[in-house]
């Protein structure tokens, strides 16, 4: 099957999202739809899966033109679209959220539990899947919740399939169960249309690419013919710079005081016995894969989680935080992970967001000290490149990565000895992911201690001036120098050792 | 129209009313609350009839009708205030008729003046008595809220769950103890509802507006009102920034049980007793009509003081017309309910817009 979709238009009031775009995906390859935050991907996909209407232009179903008018009609046509938010019922199980909304019934009109079972099993073994159809969608960790849905949008036999950036919350080891099922897909004559900001996935499982800027189609082609490196340029415009921002180390002198120690750190589920010590001034990164406990490690030191012994010293004091609000008073802050469940008041303005975390700190028997804000708000805004309307626009208006600015500008204003920046690029594209990195390297310079966790080795790679690779709940080893590679890091993050890698490449 | 063009704000640039009309509508949360209000006034003023000898005699009644109309509703309408921020954290208080009933039922055993009376037993008496119950009623509303408030985080008691509990109980309680017994408040503390201001019985409707300019000022300007909204819109997020989320709801049911016993000193400061069996029965229903009138988000996080004093006024407003036109009181509520869903679907429309 193939399917064009020819000079597409659409605008939002006097934003013109997609100006006259036009492209063709058929069965059998995996195209991968590339482009910054705010280009038109996610409208593009939208007139495809029949949830927006375009403007004009029109779409060619194996060369008849179809008109899209509801996520139905798209769907009956062929097209499936998997959305980033997964819509899957917790609370039922996998056979019959496969069958959600299409339900098989019995003459009498009850549901036909037996047969929607049999069929999922039927479609599992065809995918090669190995999972239980009766199991609770609950007990799934991401990447299977990922496969159930692609099963799901298999079972309605869909020859073409959209997949909404599908591995921004995965590991990489999930990450792979979810290229090896798209493989299987291609074999099987399906065509997929990949969005991710994640180049090297791109490389990795795509054949051809599509890039979109400012509602145009900047760029496509055959994956094998580019690099990441042009890829990036193509979703920017401008030549993006990869190389390592690591600082060269004069000596280890030049480095200050410890100012974070942790000795055997423990808690009854995510980590145990975790113990090192965090230096003045430096970047230090924490990686590694799903259920290593990095964040709970660290969400513990920040008194958002409980530990059961082990003890936490800051500048050679123990202390004992109880409380986010007691870590903030030490000087510790905490970037949290997944920005739209932990980090962002979505009920309140931009300014706000920004000095959540300071009222206290910057108020008067309770009373606001507002002016303090807005000034200390208005320096940031510059240091930090935020591209924003007005203060009191709402946090909504801005974009993944003006919006994570504005999460960090919050912990800036607390003004933090520790800055702990759980996932700081996640879901930001590639223009404000330099500008974070920058702030990194700023803030390290003024001599904060900064924490950098982080699931991207090639982040770690090029921001940290060491790392701790960590491994269900333990902390595996730690990397610096020319240890620092991904080969490496991936090794400690699945439970190989560091002592078996010096020996194979004597430094 | 005249009174509205005056508040267009100055702007350099020429803008028709009609423009500004659109903005307010789609931007200001409040602005169609206003209108709705504005419009039931408008109504209830034609409906009161010019059929008066002279104007001054149409004001006195125009004027005596709404004091009747905010006398009646500044009880109810301080419990709503603080409904308000109990909705905003994401919770809800079915609590509150029961805890005026037992925070009245508790003032009236300190004053009596019979044989049972609390403070004349120990030989308090006259002023000293009076203000001390109406601390140790404040108190006592205090801590009740404050004890929900502990089931609530401490105890991880849904908030529907623990105060449809203290509902039955603090009622059940006061029945129980306060069961055939005749109680006589001092004439003195009637004076705190009937103190007359010039010939004007104002005094409850004072307290009402006292305390809602505090609370708006509360919600707007400090720590703790903004902290509300950031529990209730993402609780996680929240205390990640470093608020102590349980602190914040305590403290939010807390606030709820003292305007309650405000509420229940104002009641019984206004007739000298209260009916334990029927008092604030369907208050916490009225409270929160109120304040979903006013444009608050029953999921939390969006709520408005001033918003929860019109939807109050709108919904006193709205029984006096009924009154006024002689529907029949069974019917009345029927009417509420209209308005409760149609505040709403107004506000639906805004979003969309």
């Amino acid at each position: 099957m193939k399917i064009e979709m020819k000079n597409i238009q659409k605008s939002f009031g006097n934003n013109d999202v997609i100006k006259d775009v036009s492209f063709s995906v058929q069965g059998g390859e995996i195209c991968a739809l590339l482009g910054e935050n705010g280009a038109g991907k996610s409208t593009l996909m939208n007139i495809l899966g029949g949830v927006l209407q375009m403007d004009s232009g029109s779409i060619l179903v194996d060369g008849k033109k179809i008109n899209f008018e509801t996520p139905g009609d798209s769907l009956e046509a062929g097209i499936a679209f998997i959305h980033q938010e997964l819509n899957l019922i917790n609370d039922l199980p996998i056979y019959e959220n496969m069958f959600m909304g299409r339900e098989i019934k019995t003459k009498r009109g009850s549901l036909n539990l037996k047969e929607m079972y049999d069929k999922t099993a039927k479609m599992f073994e065809r995918m090669n899947v190995d999972l239980d159809p009766g199991k609770m969608v609950r007990d799934l960790d991401a990447s299977y919740k990922q496969i159930v849905e692609i099963c799901r949008a298999m079972m309605t036999n869909a020859s073409i399939i959209i997949m909404d950036e599908p591995t921004t919350s995965l590991t990489d080891s999930e990450i792979k169960r979810v290229f090896k099922m798209m493989e299987t897909m291609k074999e099987q004559n399906v065509g997929l249309i990949f969005i991710s900001h994640k180049l090297n996935e791109v490389m990795q499982i795509c054949n051809r690419y599509l890039v979109l800027r400012d509602g145009n189609l900047a760029a496509e082609g055959s994956v094998s013919d580019v690099t990441t490196k042009d890829l990036a340029s193509y979703m920017v415009g401008y030549d993006v710079r990869t190389e390592s921002l690591r600082r060269e180390k004069e000596n280890d002198e030049k480095l200050g005081d410890e100012v974070l120690r942790v000795e055997g750190l423990t808690d009854h589920q995510f980590f145990r016995d975790i113990s090192f010590s965090i230096n003045v001034g430096e970047i230090v990164g924490v990686t590694g894969l799903l259920g290593d406990g990095r964040s709970e490690l660290f969400q513990a030191i920040f008194g958002a989680e409980k530990f059961l012994s082990g003890k936490i010293y800051l500048n050679a004091t123990e202390v004992k935080i109880k409380s986010t609000y007691q870590a903030i008073k030490e000087g510790i802050a905490y970037l949290p992970r997944n920005r739209k469940e932990n980090g962002i008041i979505k009920d309140m303005n931009i300014i706000e967001n920004a000095s959540i975390a300071t009222w206290p700190m910057f108020s008067r028997h309770g009373v606001i000290n507002t002016d303090k804000h807005w000034q200390n708000f208005q320096k940031q805004r510059e240091t930090l490149r935020l591209k924003m309307g007005e203060h009191s626009d709402s946090i909504n208006s801005l974009s993944g990565g003006n919006q994570q600015k504005v999460v960090l500008s919050k912990w800036l204003a607390a003004n933090p000895r520790i800055l702990i920046l759980d996932n700081p690029t996640q879901g930001v594209d590639v223009g404000a992911k330099e500008d974070i990195y920058d702030i990194i390297l700023k803030l390290a310079e003024e001599n904060i201690a900064i924490i950098v966790l982080s699931s991207e080795a090639q982040e770690i790679i090029r921001v940290c001036d060491r790392a701790f690779v960590m491994y269900h709940g333990v902390i595996q080893g730690e990397v610096r120098d020319e240890m620092m590679n991904e080969h490496t890091i991936m090794r400690l993050a699945t439970g190989g050792e560091l002592e078996l890698e010096r020996s194979e490449q004597p430094l | 129209m005249m009174p509205e063009l005056k508040n267009t704000p100055p702007e350099k640039k020429k803008r028709t009313f009609f423009d500004w009309f659109k903005y307010k509508w789609s931007n200001d949360p409040l602005f169609s609350i206003l209108i709705a209000l504005i419009i039931m006034v408008i109504l209830q003023t034609l409906t009161l009839g010019f059929d008066y000898n002279s104007v001054g005699e149409w004001f006195q009644t125009w004027i005596n009708n709404w004091i009747n109309i905010l006398r009646n509703n500044a009880g109810i309408g301080i419990v709503a205030l603080g409904m308000t921020f109990v909705i905003m954290t994401g919770g809800i208080d079915l609590a509150v008729g029961s805890t005026l009933v037992i925070t009245g039922a508790f003032s009236m055993y300190l004053l009596d003046t019979g044989s049972q009376g609390i403070l004349g037993a120990i030989g308090v008496t006259g002023l000293p008595a009076i203000i001390l119950t109406i601390i140790m009623v404040l108190g006592f509303g205090y801590l009740l809220g404050a004890l929900i408030g502990v089931t609530v985080t401490k105890g991880m008691v849904p908030p529907f769950i623990a105060t449809l509990g203290a509902m039955m109980i603090f009622r059940s309680v006061t029945q129980h103890f306060a069961q055939g017994y005749n109680t006589t408040v001092p004439m003195e503390f009637l004076q705190i509802s009937s103190f007359k201001m010039g010939n004007l019985m104002i005094m409850p409707i004072i307290y009402w507006a006292v305390i809602a300019a505090i609370l708006y000022y509360v919600s707007k300007r400090t720590t703790f009102g903004r902290q509300i909204i950031a529990v209730g819109s993402n609780e996680r997020a929240a205390m990640l920034s470093g608020i102590n989320v349980n602190k914040v709801k305590l403290r939010v049911y807390a606030l709820m049980g003292l305007l309650v016993s405000i509420a229940a000193i104002i009641q019984v400061s206004r007739i000298g007793s209260m009916d334990f069996s029927n008092a604030g029965r369907g208050m916490e229903m009225d409270a929160i009509a109120a304040a979903v009138v006013g444009g608050t988000n029953m999921l939390g996080g969006r709520g408005f003081i001033l918003g929860t004093v019109y939807g109050m006024l709108i919904i006193a407003v709205m029984n006096n017309l009924l009154n006024l036109f002689g529907v029949p009181p069974f019917l009345r509520e029927a009417f509420k309910g209209l308005i409760v869903i149609v505040a709403v679907l107004l506000q639906r429309k805004e979003k969309g817009a």
